[in-house]
């Protein structure tokens, strides 16, 4: 199995006025092709600081981390935003759409970014929108969505591009927990469906076990790494 | 991004914010209609004073005048061979010398008038360098012989409502000439000389420096056998295009040790105005693109509120892929889109305010009088400014408009693009 993610004793701190406030004290582990992986974490535990390291959105202070053969530190900011544009997605716990903009303007977004023409992005958009079970809300904006359903927006905006790698920032976090399930269950079957990477962060052990691997961080730190009991595809 | 795309969504993004949005166009709306309001507005004053000046001054006459008027005027006097020189340089049609003899009384019968002065002329040259000038009243003399005087409008007609003339075509007239004591007529023979009126002119007025209305017209051959001189005082010279009299004014110049001679160029007079005329519009332009300063002002700080309000939006776009570039030109898009409608709707709004501010002022100044001693066109007494706009104001407005929206814009849209995208997604 090819690794897709390789995180090397990565550090991050953060500065509040003077202090400065550890994150991340050395963090080693790494992610497999078109596995379904979750981090576990309490709140605190540098779970959102690693995930946007990961997601090329932040630089570590200390360690490399590689995304396929790609060393992020060496990257410039333009060759960054390339990568997130190409190889990664992201689905947040608040959902992160654009207000003004409809559930295909929204799952569009990254298309128009990348310079797609506006005939492909949108019959690509309406596809992942009916992928997700979206067909009938495509000109709805978030605020007419409910929760699950913006999520599902977030979603089919994260797969849009055909990333690699799927980053989800505690994604059932404002959801319902029967919401929640079936929006793992939805990113359960398209890792099954497309062989993409998730990487799922999480503070629910409920989610958490959906995953074949959970990496457990406590105070910056990984204290394991374990196969879930009733572990998913890998 | 794609430049439609981009500017497709700057226009989405100014549509959701429509009364800011055109609260903020409103204020780039004024500045550019105060701009285009004066300089229209001024530049239809220019034309219009330029056009009363050249249909006033004969543009193609040029008068040449002894001495130099920052050393006094000398008595020196031109030669035939002189004017002979003159009417030789490349560009003249014709030079006539004149002698000038002040202070003249007629006498008709037991009337008697004053004149401001009798000119003794060659009459074919004369005609040939002011036919707009020298018109008659009625037809004009078959021949002039060398006993043919021609009166002035106003030495015939003293006053406004005078019907009855001094004199008629025909008539005989005595001139009593002014005795000038000493240099440089020493040998003077008669005092008084009869002639046959030959016609009386129109009425024109003063274009440039002479006016004709108190004039009279003597024949040169006898001025100079009464006077025994072959000299001239003035001499007036035609030439065919206008746009080269300064040119001739230089060459003539020449012929001449310095400050012999002054010349009067209409066209140069005129081009000082135009000038003069030219930087005080664009002194008052420049005043009113104060107001479009202000008005970048109001944009950037506009902009700083939108950039703070769509904080979080910037850190998706970010985390979504677009590189800071796009986002730059994204805010860029909407300052660009803020100065072309504002500049084009300001030009037309201030071209509109230039003929308000026009018909204002028509009606604000009063007609001029008639009769003044201005010769003025048929009907141009009235102060009727009709205000220009130049394709290139117009362009030079709207790329104005755009370039202040760009530069106040860049801050804010700079400040957008260099949002941490983790700071800005975490962003309340």
């Amino acid at each position: 199995m090819q690794t897709i993610v390789r995180v090397n004793d990565v550090k991050k701190a953060y500065r509040m006025g003077e202090v400065s406030v550890p994150a991340l004290c050395g963090v080693s582990f790494h992610v497999e092709d078109a596995e379904f992986i979750t981090i576990f974490g309490p709140s605190g535990s540098g779970k959102s600081t690693l995930l946007h390291l990961i997601g090329a959105l932040d630089r570590p202070d200390k360690g490399e981390i590689f995304i396929e053969d790609s060393n992020l530190l060496k990257l410039s900011d333009d060759k960054l935003a390339e990568l997130r544009l190409t190889k990664i997605g992201f689905v947040f716990q608040f959902f992160n759409l654009l207000p003004r903009l409809s559930a295909l303007a929204n799952v569009k977004l990254p298309l128009s970014i990348a310079g797609v023409s506006e005939k492909e992005a949108q019959s690509k958009a309406e596809e992942m929108l009916r992928l997700v079970g979206l067909e009938t809300r495509l000109d709805h904006r978030p605020f007419e969505l409910s929760g699950g359903e913006q999520q599902r927006v977030a979603i089919a905006r994260a797969l849009i591009n055909s990333p690699k790698i799927v980053l989800a920032d505690e994604p059932t976090g404002n959801l319902d927990t029967k919401t929640g399930l079936e929006i793992v269950q939805l990113m359960k079957t398209l890792n099954q469906e497309k062989g993409q990477t998730f990487i799922v962060i999480t503070h629910d052990p409920n989610i958490a076990e959906t995953a074949g691997r959970i990496v457990y961080l406590k105070d910056g730190l990984v204290e394991g790494i374990k196969q879930a009991p009733r572990g998913g595809s890998r | 991004m794609k430049t439609r795309k981009v500017l497709a969504m700057a226009w989405q993004n100014m549509g959701q914010r429509r009364l800011r949005t055109s609260l903020t166009t409103l204020s780039v709306v004024i500045g550019i209609a105060a701009i285009i309001g004066i300089a229209s507005l001024g530049e239809g004053f220019r034309i219009d004073i330029r056009d009363r000046m050249e249909s006033g001054f004969e543009l193609s006459n040029l008068t040449i005048i002894p001495g130099s008027l920052f050393a006094g005027l000398s008595r020196e006097r031109f030669t035939d061979t002189n004017i002979g020189d003159i009417s030789r340089i490349q560009g003249v049609r014709a030079a006539t010398g004149v002698m000038q003899l002040g202070n003249v009384t007629l006498y008709s019968g037991n009337e008697t008038v004053q004149a401001f002065v009798a000119t003794a002329v060659n009459y074919t040259s004369f005609v040939e360098i002011f036919p707009d000038r020298f018109v008659f009243e009625d037809q004009p003399p078959s021949q002039f012989t060398n006993d043919t005087i021609v009166i002035g409008h106003k030495v015939n007609y003293v006053s406004e409502n005078d019907t009855t003339p001094f004199a008629r075509v025909n008539d005989t007239v005595t001139l009593s000439l002014g005795i000038p004591t000493g240099q440089p007529y020493p040998s003077i023979r008669f005092q008084n000389e009869t002639f046959t009126v030959g016609g009386i002119l129109e009425k024109r007025g003063t274009p440039g420096i002479t006016n004709f209305d108190y004039w009279v017209f003597i024949p040169v051959d006898r001025a100079r056998e009464v006077y025994v001189t072959e000299e001239s005082d003035l001499v007036f010279v035609k030439v065919y295009d206008p746009e080269q009299s300064e040119r001739i004014a230089k060459d003539i110049e020449a012929l001449f040790p310095p400050y012999r001679i002054t010349i009067l160029v209409p066209l140069t007079f005129i081009k000082q105005v135009d000038n003069i005329l030219t930087i005080v519009q664009l002194f008052l332009t420049a005043i009113a693109s104060i107001s479009l300063l202000v008005a970048g002002i109001g944009i950037m700080n506009i902009m700083m509120v939108s950039v703070m309000e769509r904080t979080r939006e910037i850190g998706i776009m970010k985390a979504v892929g677009a590189k800071s570039r796009t986002v730059l030109s994204m805010f860029l898009a909407e300052a660009v889109l803020l100065g072309l409608i504002g500049g084009v709707v300001g030009v037309f709004t201030g071209y509109g305010l230039s003929f308000a501010l026009a018909y204002g002022l028509s009606n604000f100044v009063q007609p001029q009088e008639q009769g003044a001693t201005f010769q003025n066109p048929e009907g141009a007494q009235r102060i009727a400014i009709t205000p220009a706009l130049s394709p290139e104001w117009t362009i030079l407005a709207v790329v104005f408009a755009v370039i202040i929206c760009i530069a106040f814009g860049l801050y804010p849209a700079r400040k957008a693009a260099r949002l941490d995208p983790v700071q800005a997604l975490r962003y309340e």
